[in-house]
């Protein structure tokens, strides 16, 4: 029941209007999208509204209080609750799937409304168009059938929407459901009821029902919960002592060893026959370049032909170089010689070596010592290191933009000391003490306090009245 | 091939830290909870090696934490709960803006809170780690409980803190596990050895209050709150370890017995297990007895004495210290509650006063200062109790953390104390006279104790040259020195006379380097003794110009 939406004046909704361009129709040229008009206004009511949609409109919601009546003013939720288990009995009866869940989206946020602000009147008119599709408002049959619980009053006589949505409007009579009167937990309830019962014949009110008198107080749980809260409870935090894992050794025996373990086999398993399958494709793998090409074969057919004229220079060469040996030859003399200088040289060596091993024989005790000496020295420096490192640790660091500073010693002088325990004077505060410690064991950073940073200067004047006074 | 180029800041240790406003914001915490989460959780800031890395660049002085440690911070459930708190706080503010009362109520009624247990689970995994690390929890637990009401902190904190203070105390005293005190200018210093663990604390004098300005108390309150809980769980634990039931009632007073039957002491007396251990001869073993006893008879120290406190002398220490060793303390009624007997109380044996004179004396009871309490806790003997009667100049408290080496100054009132303990001063009778030996003949004094110092030398020495003679032994019995005739007379001085000659010889024959460290260690040596004499030098011009005045004095009466 959209409105009509042509505004009187704009002339290209007029009918009749041609418009310069023939391909384009007249009432494409008015956007169809409706106009947002304020409707507080007589001016806009007058130049926007046509009369004709307001009377459309009220003849509408007529005819529907006509044929319906006025919605119980006060329904019930209970009633409500019947209704939509009558709603789903009914469609689970009657309609497709595809429309039992389009009906009952629909009718959710219905529900809601009427629980919410049970006064509101079930007009038809208020809902969308799409949500009436199967309600025909002509069928006087169905209109006599949907009137629900008709009251004394005119007002009241309206029945709810969602009634006039779920009515039954066909001819064969809805099954019976059976669940509709279950409750859930009834047996539950039921029993809490006849506890309840005994309990109110003896004399006593259950504890839901009593009201809270002032030594019960609310419900406080969280002052006993607080960390600071004096009375709180301890208990035995380290009872059971963390348990020690299990030995790795032990689970591998049990073969309780975890799962990924075994994987770990699987897959050093699996790199073992990967890795053999590669050695073999490398060893059955060639050089690019050595692949047989033309120019390659031809050469190798022809490679024998060439090589034999290189020979026959070689041997010439060689012939000659022999016959220059032979003219050169040594004398007995010089051979004795020869030999006397390559035993001296053989023996010369020798010596030498027995020499050599016989130091290093004497050497290796200082060896030993200077290896020692180096060991003790490393150690040293180790242990040094180490210590350097640890007295590190519990120096105060630069943790921010301050540095820490000690505290002053606390001294009393001789003649500030008293004789007794009474007339002493503590000097120093202890807090001031702990917080210092905890900033030079690094627990926290030394910190400055905040200051109160005034933006504009404050102008001191003094009052005439005040100085007159003075 | 090039290759895409290396960020900066990527790796290493700059990704190791972070910066304590990222990790603020990481976290979303506001500084306030940023910083009590970390001290609760135990993450502590870290000062990187290398700045300029860490910080991008910049060298704009920042608060750095572990990434690691901030990552580890992420799934803790507390910061969940001060989320809620935040808001809590908001809805609060907005319920009193609009003054909904009943809104106020349910919401105070339901403020969220968070518990630290598992976060002392988590940090002290077993019983030890957690005993270990109690004597932070201690100091700062009687800090607070000393407070006043004053806005600087919550109430139930110190009330808190009030009560596991006093459950420590009623379980030292149970346990006897008291070792030392000392009173110093800031506060008093108790050690205890609880299983087997040497716990120090501080607690401060009462009522000495200026809050200092520039304590941040929200760190501190912060601080307590997880101390508090651990002190509470180590409670526990040491209750059921003496089979006690925790928590215990009616403590405060420090005057009632936790257990009916203080039985734990003398079953432990009765004998100490042997566990014969391979490589341990049969000394060691005797002296590690002898220490036992010694032990069990500084826990008795006090036992069968009965005490009377005075209402100026400070009660609570009292009271602790003297339980610790078996004593009975009482005080005025009027003073404090759990007082066990009267001033009256004939069986008295020691009346603790801190006034020049009382005017109405009990012939059987001695009336001594407080000092004497804790002098003869810290010598493990009761003193005489002539050097503490009221009115008189106290000797000096000698602190007894203090431990003095070979060669370091010992004050002469420690040597005397180390003389009783020795058994050798215990005619207490002979002191006394000799005190007023002393008043008519003031140098006598000094005499006596250079000759009691004298004493010690030559016992020094003597025990030097036992030792000496051993050494010898044990070397001829090695077979370096042949059998030949030996001058009886002479012996002891040949030898040193040798050895100085062979010391002379060594140090000649000794290498540069060598030579250098020699050098270092004896310099260092001297510098020891230098010192040591300097001080006793100080000591003896202080005692001539005290006695002097003392005789100046004695002159004008």
């Amino acid at each position: 029941m959209a409105p009509n939406r042509r505004v009187k004046r704009v002339a290209a909704s007029q009918p009749g209007f041609m418009t310069l361009n023939t391909s384009i129709k007249p009432e494409n040229l008015v956007s169809n999208r409706r106009k947002r008009i304020n409707k507080n206004k007589k001016k806009n009511w007058n130049k926007h509204i046509d009369v004709n949609d307001v009377e459309d409109f009220l003849e509408d919601v007529r005819l529907q209080e006509r044929t319906t009546g006025v919605a119980s003013t006060t329904p019930n939720t209970r009633a409500i609750m019947s209704n939509t288990r009558a709603i789903m009995s009914y469609t689970r009866a009657t309609i497709s799937t595809t429309r039992a869940i389009t009906l009952c989206s629909l009718c959710w946020p219905l529900l809601d409304s009427t629980r919410n602000n049970q006064q509101r009147r079930g007009l038809i008119s208020d809902k969308s168009d799409e949500s009436l599709f199967f309600l025909d408002a002509g069928d006087k049959k169905a209109g006599t059938q949907t009137v629900v619980e008709p009251t004394g009053r005119r007002k009241a006589s309206r029945p709810l929407k969602v009634d006039l949505i779920l009515k039954n409007n066909s001819l064969v009579p809805v099954p019976k459901d059976i669940l509709a009167y279950q409750l859930p937990n009834a047996k539950k309830l039921r029993n809490v009821a006849k506890k309840a019962e005994q309990l109110a014949a003896i004399g006593k009110v259950p504890k839901k029902h009593r009201p809270p008198t002032k030594v019960d107080g609310p419900t406080k749980t969280t002052a006993a919960d607080a960390p600071n809260n004096p009375t709180r409870d301890f208990y035995d935090i380290w009872g059971q002592e963390t348990k020690e894992t299990r030995d790795p050794w032990y689970l591998r025996q049990t073969g309780k060893a975890p799962v990924k373990a075994l994987l770990l086999k699987a897959h050093e398993v699996e790199v073992k026959k990967e890795k053999e399958e590669n050695k073999i494709i490398k060893q059955l793998a060639y050089d690019k370049d050595d692949r047989a090409t033309e120019e390659s074969v031809f050469q190798e057919q022809v490679e024998g032909l060439e090589e034999e004229d290189y020979d026959a220079n070689d041997f010439n060469s060689a012939c000659t170089l022999g016959i220059l040996n032979l003219v050169e030859k040594k004398t007995e003399k010089q051979r004795k010689k020869e030999r006397v200088q390559k035993i001296k040289e053989q023996r010369r060596l020798a010596s030498r070596y027995k020499t050599g091993q016989q130091q290093q024989l004497f050497q290796l005790r200082s060896i030993k010592v200077s290896l020692r000496q180096r060991e003790q020295r490393t150690k040293e420096r180790q242990t040094q290191r180490r210590a350097n490192q640890e007295a590190e640790k519990y120096r105060p660091r630069r943790l921010g933009k301050l540095k820490f500073t000690a505290q002053d010693l606390e001294v009393q002088l001789t003649n500030e000391l008293t004789g007794s325990l009474r007339t002493l004077k503590p000097e120093g505060s202890v807090l001031k003490d702990r917080f210092k410690s905890l900033q030079k064991r690094n627990l926290i950073e030394p910190r400055e306090r905040a200051k109160f940073k005034r933006r504009l200067k404050i102008k001191y004047v003094e009052k005439r009245s005040f100085r007159e006074i003075t | 091939m090039g290759g895409v180029q290396k960020k900066k800041f990527d790796r290493g240790a700059a990704t190791n830290y972070i910066t304590r406003n990222r990790a603020r914001k990481k976290l979303q915490l506001s500084l306030a909870d940023f910083r009590r989460l970390c001290i609760l959780k135990g993450i502590y800031p870290h000062e990187p090696k290398h700045k300029k890395k860490v910080n991008r660049g910049s060298t704009a002085p920042r608060t750095f934490y572990l990434m690691k440690d901030i990552r580890f911070l992420l799934h803790e459930p507390i910061v969940g709960k001060f989320r809620e708190y935040k808001i809590f706080v908001r809805k609060l503010r907005k319920a009193y803006g609009k003054s909904e009362w009943s809104g106020v109520t349910r919401l105070k009624d339901n403020k969220p809170v968070y518990k630290l247990d598992h976060i002392i689970k988590e940090r002290y995994p077993t019983f030890i780690d957690a005993l270990r690390d109690v004597d932070d929890a201690l100091s700062m637990g009687f800090l607070f409980s000393t407070f006043a009401r004053t806005g600087k902190c919550h109430v139930q904190t110190i009330q808190l803190c009030r009560r596991l203070t006093v459950e420590w105390m009623n379980y030292v005293i149970t346990s006897r596990a008291l070792k030392k005190v000392f009173l110093s200018i800031k506060g008093i210093y108790y050690q205890a050895e609880v299983l087997g663990q040497t716990i120090t604390w501080l607690v401060p004098y009462q009522f000495s209050h200026d809050h200092p300005t520039d304590v941040d108390y929200r760190v501190m309150a912060t601080f307590t709150e997880m101390y508090t809980t651990l002190m509470g769980f180590i409670n526990f634990r040491l209750y059921s370890s003496l089979n006690l039931v925790y928590p215990p009632k009616k403590l405060s007073a420090l005057s009632s017995c936790l257990a009916r039957v203080v039985s734990s002491v003398e079953e432990d007396e009765a004998q100490m297990d042997h566990f014969p251990v391979e490589g341990e001869d049969v000394e060691q073993m005797e002296a590690r007895e002898k220490e036992h006893k010694e032990q069990e008879a500084q826990r008795r120290l006090f036992e069968g004495l009965k005490f009377f406190v005075n209402r100026e002398v400070p009660r609570e220490s009292l009271a602790f210290v003297l339980r610790c060793f078996g004593a009975q303390v009482s005080w005025d009624k009027s003073l404090c509650i759990g007082a066990a007997y009267d001033v009256t109380d004939e069986t008295i044996t020691h009346h603790i006063a801190d006034r020049p004179n009382m005017e109405k004396q009990y012939i059987n009871r001695y009336y001594i200062q407080p000092q004497w309490v804790y002098d003869s806790i810290n010598s493990k003997i009761c003193l005489p109790v002539e050097d503490y009667f009221l009115g008189v100049t106290l000797p000096p408290h000698l602190s007894p953390f203090v431990e003095e080496k070979e060669g370091d100054y010992v004050p002469p009132e420690k040597l005397r104390i180390m003389a009783l303990q020795r058994g050798e001063l215990t005619d207490f009778f002979s002191i006394l006279v000799q005190d007023e030996d002393e008043e008519d003949d003031e140098d006598d004094d000094d005499e006596d104790e250079e000759e009691e110092e004298e004493e010690e030398e030559e016992e020094e020495e003597e025990k030097e040259d036992e030792q000496n003679l051993k050494k010898m032994e044990t070397q001829r019995s090695q077979g370096k020195v042949t059998p030949g005739k030996v001058k009886k007379e002479d012996r002891g001085r040949l030898e040193q006379e040798e050895k100085a000659e062979e010391k002379r010889l060594a140090i000649m024959m000794m290498k540069k380097k060598e030579k250098y460290l020699y050098d270092k260690i004896m310099f260092g040596k001297k510098r020891k003794v230098r010192e040591a004499n300097k001080l006793t030098a100080k000591r003896k011009a202080h005692d001539d110009a005290s006695k002097t005045d003392k005789k100046k004095k004695a002159k004008k009466q």
